[in-house]
Protein backbone atom coordinates (compact mmCIF):
# COMPACT_ATOMS: atom_id res chain seq x y z
CA UNK A 1 0.00 0.00 0.00
CA UNK A 2 1.54 2.77 -1.30
CA UNK A 3 1.47 6.24 1.45
CA UNK A 4 -0.61 9.48 1.01
CA UNK A 5 2.63 11.17 2.04
CA UNK A 6 4.50 12.75 -0.74
CA UNK A 7 7.89 12.92 1.52
CA UNK A 8 7.40 9.32 2.19
CA UNK A 9 7.73 8.09 -2.25
CA UNK A 10 10.83 7.97 -3.76
CA UNK A 11 12.36 10.05 -6.29
CA UNK A 12 15.26 13.02 -6.43
CA UNK A 13 12.79 15.39 -6.25
CA UNK A 14 12.04 14.64 -2.36
CA UNK A 15 14.90 16.53 -1.00
CA UNK A 16 13.95 19.84 -3.06
CA UNK A 17 10.36 19.17 -1.72
CA UNK A 18 11.23 18.53 1.74
CA UNK A 19 13.54 21.57 2.10
CA UNK A 20 11.30 23.67 0.64
CA UNK A 21 8.05 22.59 2.93
CA UNK A 22 10.55 23.66 6.21
CA UNK A 23 11.65 26.63 4.16
CA UNK A 24 7.82 27.42 3.48
CA UNK A 25 6.89 26.44 6.82
CA UNK A 26 9.46 28.68 8.41
CA UNK A 27 9.10 31.91 6.56
CA UNK A 28 5.14 31.01 7.51
CA UNK A 29 5.64 31.11 10.92
CA UNK A 30 7.84 33.98 11.12
CA UNK A 31 5.78 36.46 8.90
CA UNK A 32 2.66 35.32 11.69
CA UNK A 33 4.67 36.72 14.68
CA UNK A 34 5.05 32.84 15.54
CA UNK A 35 8.83 32.56 15.58
CA UNK A 36 11.81 35.30 14.81
CA UNK A 37 14.97 34.56 12.29
CA UNK A 38 16.80 33.48 15.67
CA UNK A 39 14.38 30.93 17.09
CA UNK A 40 15.82 28.17 15.89
CA UNK A 41 19.33 29.53 16.52
CA UNK A 42 18.57 29.48 20.00
CA UNK A 43 17.28 26.18 20.24
CA UNK A 44 20.02 24.73 18.44
CA UNK A 45 22.60 26.83 20.60
CA UNK A 46 21.53 24.60 23.55
CA UNK A 47 22.35 21.72 22.18
CA UNK A 48 25.67 22.85 20.43
CA UNK A 49 27.04 25.07 23.25
CA UNK A 50 25.54 24.44 26.56
CA UNK A 51 25.07 20.91 26.99
CA UNK A 52 27.28 18.15 25.50
CA UNK A 53 30.49 16.18 25.48
CA UNK A 54 32.53 19.40 25.29
CA UNK A 55 31.82 20.22 29.25
CA UNK A 56 33.11 16.47 30.21
CA UNK A 57 36.37 17.33 28.60
CA UNK A 58 36.85 20.03 29.76
CA UNK A 59 36.22 18.48 33.27
CA UNK A 60 38.56 15.93 32.42
CA UNK A 61 41.27 18.37 31.41
CA UNK A 62 41.17 20.21 34.01
CA UNK A 63 41.45 17.52 36.72
CA UNK A 64 44.21 16.35 34.44
CA UNK A 65 46.52 18.94 35.01
CA UNK A 66 45.34 20.31 38.46
CA UNK A 67 45.36 17.48 41.46
CA UNK A 68 43.57 19.34 43.80
CA UNK A 69 40.37 20.01 40.95
CA UNK A 70 40.43 15.95 39.99
CA UNK A 71 40.56 15.35 44.16
CA UNK A 72 36.99 17.61 44.04
CA UNK A 73 35.81 16.23 40.94
CA UNK A 74 36.59 12.39 42.35
CA UNK A 75 34.81 13.83 45.55
CA UNK A 76 31.85 16.29 44.74
CA UNK A 77 31.35 16.65 40.70
CA UNK A 78 28.70 18.43 41.11
CA UNK A 79 30.94 21.33 42.99
CA UNK A 80 33.21 20.95 40.48
CA UNK A 81 31.35 22.06 38.19
CA UNK A 82 29.73 24.73 39.43
CA UNK A 83 33.38 26.00 40.07
CA UNK A 84 33.36 25.94 36.28
CA UNK A 85 32.11 28.97 34.16
CA UNK A 86 29.29 26.18 32.83
CA UNK A 87 25.66 27.57 32.45
CA UNK A 88 23.31 28.02 34.56
CA UNK A 89 21.69 24.16 35.77
CA UNK A 90 24.68 22.58 34.66
CA UNK A 91 25.33 21.04 38.26
CA UNK A 92 22.06 19.43 38.31
CA UNK A 93 18.52 20.47 40.18
CA UNK A 94 17.74 18.87 43.55
CA UNK A 95 18.36 14.86 43.75
CA UNK A 96 20.44 14.98 40.79
CA UNK A 97 23.88 13.76 41.36
CA UNK A 98 27.27 13.18 39.12
CA UNK A 99 29.43 10.78 40.07
CA UNK A 100 32.51 10.26 38.84
CA UNK A 101 34.72 6.84 38.71
CA UNK A 102 38.05 7.50 38.54
CA UNK A 103 40.43 4.65 35.86
CA UNK A 104 43.84 3.70 37.79
CA UNK A 105 46.19 1.37 36.32
CA UNK A 106 44.72 -1.17 38.55
CA UNK A 107 40.93 -0.47 37.90
CA UNK A 108 38.97 0.32 34.55
CA UNK A 109 35.13 1.72 34.99
CA UNK A 110 32.31 1.33 33.02
CA UNK A 111 29.01 2.99 33.14
CA UNK A 112 25.40 1.37 32.44
CA UNK A 113 22.17 2.33 32.67
CA UNK A 114 18.29 1.09 32.68
CA UNK A 115 16.52 4.78 32.04
CA UNK A 116 17.02 7.07 29.49
CA UNK A 117 17.19 10.00 31.91
CA UNK A 118 20.07 8.42 34.18
CA UNK A 119 22.64 9.51 31.53
CA UNK A 120 24.78 11.79 32.47
CA UNK A 121 23.80 14.90 29.80
CA UNK A 122 25.38 17.36 30.86
CA UNK A 123 28.89 16.03 30.90
CA UNK A 124 28.57 13.80 27.62
CA UNK A 125 25.93 14.85 25.75
CA UNK A 126 23.26 12.44 24.22
CA UNK A 127 23.76 9.02 24.60
CA UNK A 128 24.65 6.58 21.81
CA UNK A 129 21.81 4.04 20.72
CA UNK A 130 23.88 1.01 21.99
CA UNK A 131 23.93 2.28 25.47
CA UNK A 132 19.80 1.98 25.68
CA UNK A 133 20.22 -1.53 24.43
CA UNK A 134 19.17 -4.26 26.89
CA UNK A 135 21.56 -6.80 25.29
CA UNK A 136 24.31 -3.97 26.01
CA UNK A 137 23.56 -3.59 29.40
CA UNK A 138 22.99 -6.71 30.36
CA UNK A 139 26.38 -8.27 28.25
CA UNK A 140 28.39 -5.21 29.97
CA UNK A 141 27.27 -6.50 33.54
CA UNK A 142 28.06 -10.37 32.70
CA UNK A 143 31.22 -10.51 30.68
CA UNK A 144 32.43 -6.39 31.01
CA UNK A 145 36.28 -7.66 29.73
CA UNK A 146 34.88 -9.68 26.80
CA UNK A 147 32.55 -5.94 25.47
CA UNK A 148 35.09 -4.04 26.32
CA UNK A 149 37.74 -5.99 23.77
CA UNK A 150 35.12 -5.79 21.61
CA UNK A 151 35.05 -1.97 21.67
CA UNK A 152 38.61 -2.05 21.49
CA UNK A 153 39.85 -1.97 24.71
CA UNK A 154 42.08 -4.39 25.33
CA UNK A 155 42.75 -5.17 29.20
CA UNK A 156 45.25 -6.98 31.19
CA UNK A 157 43.97 -9.52 33.00
CA UNK A 158 44.96 -8.00 36.22
CA UNK A 159 42.60 -4.93 35.83
CA UNK A 160 39.90 -4.83 37.80
CA UNK A 161 36.94 -3.61 35.74
CA UNK A 162 34.02 -1.87 37.83
CA UNK A 163 30.19 -1.46 36.36
CA UNK A 164 28.51 1.32 37.60
CA UNK A 165 24.49 0.95 36.96
CA UNK A 166 23.15 4.86 36.77
CA UNK A 167 20.05 5.31 38.90
CA UNK A 168 17.70 8.36 38.91
CA UNK A 169 19.42 9.71 41.78
CA UNK A 170 23.49 9.58 40.52
CA UNK A 171 24.26 9.26 37.18
CA UNK A 172 28.00 7.96 36.49
CA UNK A 173 30.75 8.32 33.96
CA UNK A 174 34.26 7.69 34.15
CA UNK A 175 37.35 9.97 34.48
CA UNK A 176 39.45 8.39 32.36
CA UNK A 177 43.89 7.57 32.99
CA UNK A 178 45.83 10.95 30.93
CA UNK A 179 47.26 8.91 28.39
CA UNK A 180 51.51 9.22 28.06
CA UNK A 181 52.99 12.00 25.62
CA UNK A 182 50.88 14.82 26.41
CA UNK A 183 53.06 16.15 29.52
CA UNK A 184 53.12 19.57 27.78
CA UNK A 185 49.56 19.67 26.83
CA UNK A 186 47.24 22.76 27.58
CA UNK A 187 44.11 21.85 29.08
CA UNK A 188 42.61 22.94 26.02
CA UNK A 189 44.66 20.49 23.78
CA UNK A 190 44.12 17.72 26.40
CA UNK A 191 39.91 18.14 26.48
CA UNK A 192 40.14 17.64 22.55
CA UNK A 193 41.49 13.84 23.26
CA UNK A 194 38.50 13.22 24.79
CA UNK A 195 35.52 11.49 23.29
CA UNK A 196 32.14 10.97 24.85
CA UNK A 197 32.71 6.80 24.80
CA UNK A 198 36.28 7.40 27.45
CA UNK A 199 34.07 8.98 29.42
CA UNK A 200 31.75 6.18 29.48
CA UNK A 201 34.46 3.78 29.89
CA UNK A 202 34.61 1.61 26.63
CA UNK A 203 37.45 3.69 25.10
CA UNK A 204 40.58 4.94 25.88
CA UNK A 205 42.64 8.18 25.25
CA UNK A 206 45.38 8.41 23.05
CA UNK A 207 47.03 11.06 21.27
CA UNK B 1 13.94 17.14 37.17
CA UNK B 2 15.02 19.06 34.04
CA UNK B 3 16.44 22.27 34.26
CA UNK B 4 15.58 23.31 30.56
CA UNK B 5 12.68 22.65 28.01
CA UNK B 6 15.39 21.53 25.36
CA UNK B 7 16.97 18.72 27.55
CA UNK B 8 13.72 17.34 28.01
CA UNK B 9 12.34 17.27 24.59
CA UNK B 10 15.70 15.61 23.64
CA UNK B 11 15.74 13.06 26.24
CA UNK B 12 12.36 12.29 26.36
CA UNK B 13 12.85 10.84 22.38
CA UNK B 14 16.05 8.53 23.52
CA UNK B 15 13.18 5.76 24.89
CA UNK B 16 13.46 3.64 21.49
CA UNK B 17 16.17 3.93 18.80
CA UNK B 18 13.61 4.32 16.35
CA UNK B 19 11.85 7.25 17.86
CA UNK B 20 15.38 9.13 18.56
CA UNK B 21 17.48 11.67 16.18
CA UNK B 22 20.34 10.70 14.77
CA UNK B 23 23.25 10.87 17.33
CA UNK B 24 27.20 11.15 16.84
CA UNK B 25 29.47 11.45 19.39
CA UNK B 26 26.84 12.76 21.98
CA UNK B 27 25.75 15.37 19.75
CA UNK B 28 22.81 15.30 17.47
CA UNK B 29 23.59 14.47 13.92
CA UNK B 30 21.80 16.93 11.37
CA UNK B 31 22.77 15.76 7.36
CA UNK B 32 20.97 18.86 6.09
CA UNK B 33 20.19 22.15 6.92
CA UNK B 34 16.58 21.65 6.46
CA UNK B 35 16.81 18.63 8.97
CA UNK B 36 18.22 21.32 11.75
CA UNK B 37 15.08 23.99 10.63
CA UNK B 38 12.42 21.06 11.36
CA UNK B 39 14.51 20.28 14.48
CA UNK B 40 14.97 23.73 16.23
CA UNK B 41 10.92 24.94 15.20
CA UNK B 42 9.54 21.43 16.18
CA UNK B 43 10.57 21.88 19.84
CA UNK B 44 10.55 25.87 19.71
CA UNK B 45 6.86 25.69 19.09
CA UNK B 46 5.97 23.35 22.26
CA UNK B 47 8.31 25.13 24.37
CA UNK B 48 6.26 28.01 23.24
CA UNK B 49 3.01 26.20 24.47
CA UNK B 50 1.36 25.14 20.77
CA UNK B 51 1.24 21.84 21.58
CA UNK B 52 2.25 18.98 24.28
CA UNK B 53 6.16 17.92 23.97
CA UNK B 54 4.07 14.48 24.46
CA UNK B 55 1.62 14.70 21.57
CA UNK B 56 4.56 15.25 19.03
CA UNK B 57 6.68 12.45 20.23
CA UNK B 58 2.82 10.49 20.41
CA UNK B 59 2.10 11.48 16.92
CA UNK B 60 6.23 11.25 15.39
CA UNK B 61 5.67 7.84 16.77
CA UNK B 62 2.69 6.74 14.93
CA UNK B 63 3.84 8.46 11.61
CA UNK B 64 7.08 6.22 11.88
CA UNK B 65 4.86 3.46 12.33
CA UNK B 66 2.55 4.47 8.77
CA UNK B 67 6.41 4.31 7.23
CA UNK B 68 6.64 1.08 8.49
CA UNK B 69 3.79 -0.61 7.28
CA UNK B 70 3.82 0.51 4.13
CA UNK B 71 7.56 0.17 3.40
CA UNK B 72 9.98 -2.74 3.84
CA UNK B 73 12.05 -2.74 7.23
CA UNK B 74 15.27 -2.46 5.53
CA UNK B 75 14.22 -0.01 2.79
CA UNK B 76 17.16 2.20 1.82
CA UNK B 77 15.03 5.41 1.47
CA UNK B 78 13.85 5.35 5.16
CA UNK B 79 14.43 8.89 6.63
CA UNK B 80 14.02 9.61 10.09
CA UNK B 81 13.71 13.72 9.58
CA UNK B 82 10.87 12.90 6.91
CA UNK B 83 9.05 11.25 9.68
CA UNK B 84 9.95 14.01 12.05
CA UNK B 85 8.75 16.64 9.26
CA UNK B 86 5.46 14.97 8.16
CA UNK B 87 4.58 15.13 12.21
CA UNK B 88 5.28 18.56 12.50
CA UNK B 89 2.88 19.54 9.31
CA UNK B 90 0.26 17.35 11.01
CA UNK B 91 0.67 19.16 14.40
CA UNK B 92 1.12 22.96 13.20
CA UNK B 93 -2.37 22.30 11.29
CA UNK B 94 -3.83 20.18 14.45
CA UNK B 95 -2.18 22.99 17.14
CA UNK B 96 -3.99 26.14 14.88
CA UNK B 97 -0.38 27.46 14.44
CA UNK B 98 -1.75 27.26 10.10
CA UNK B 99 -4.68 26.78 8.75
CA UNK B 100 -4.62 23.55 6.33
CA UNK B 101 -3.36 23.69 3.29
CA UNK B 102 -1.50 27.34 4.01
CA UNK B 103 1.71 25.41 3.71
CA UNK B 104 0.66 23.77 0.44
CA UNK B 105 0.22 27.18 -0.97
CA UNK B 106 3.72 28.95 0.56
CA UNK B 107 5.12 25.73 -0.73
CA UNK B 108 3.89 26.31 -4.28
CA UNK B 109 4.99 29.95 -4.28
CA UNK B 110 8.38 29.24 -3.09
CA UNK B 111 8.88 26.82 -6.20
CA UNK B 112 7.44 28.44 -8.67
CA UNK B 113 10.21 31.29 -8.01
CA UNK B 114 12.44 28.51 -7.90
CA UNK B 115 11.20 27.11 -11.51
CA UNK B 116 11.25 30.87 -13.19
CA UNK B 117 14.99 31.56 -11.53
CA UNK B 118 16.05 28.57 -13.53
CA UNK B 119 16.44 29.37 -16.97
CA UNK B 120 16.81 25.43 -18.15
CA UNK B 121 12.95 25.14 -16.53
Amino acid sequence: MPSNYPGFRYGADRETFSAAKVKALESLLIEKGVITGDTVDTVLGYFETEMGPFNGARLVARAWVDPAFKELLVTDCNAACEAMDFPEGMSGAEGEHMRIAENTPEVHNVIVCTLCSCYPWPTLGLPPYWFKDPTFRARVVREPRVVLSEFGVELDESVTIKVWDSSAQIRWWVLPMRPPGTEGMSETELAALLTPEAMMGVATVSV
Amino acid sequence: MFTKFEHFAATSLMGSPKEAPPRQNGHLQFDRAWEKMAFGVAIALSKQGHYEWEEFRQTLMATIAEWEATHDLDDPEWDYYQCWLATLEKLVVSSGVLQAGELETQMTQLLDCKAMADPSA
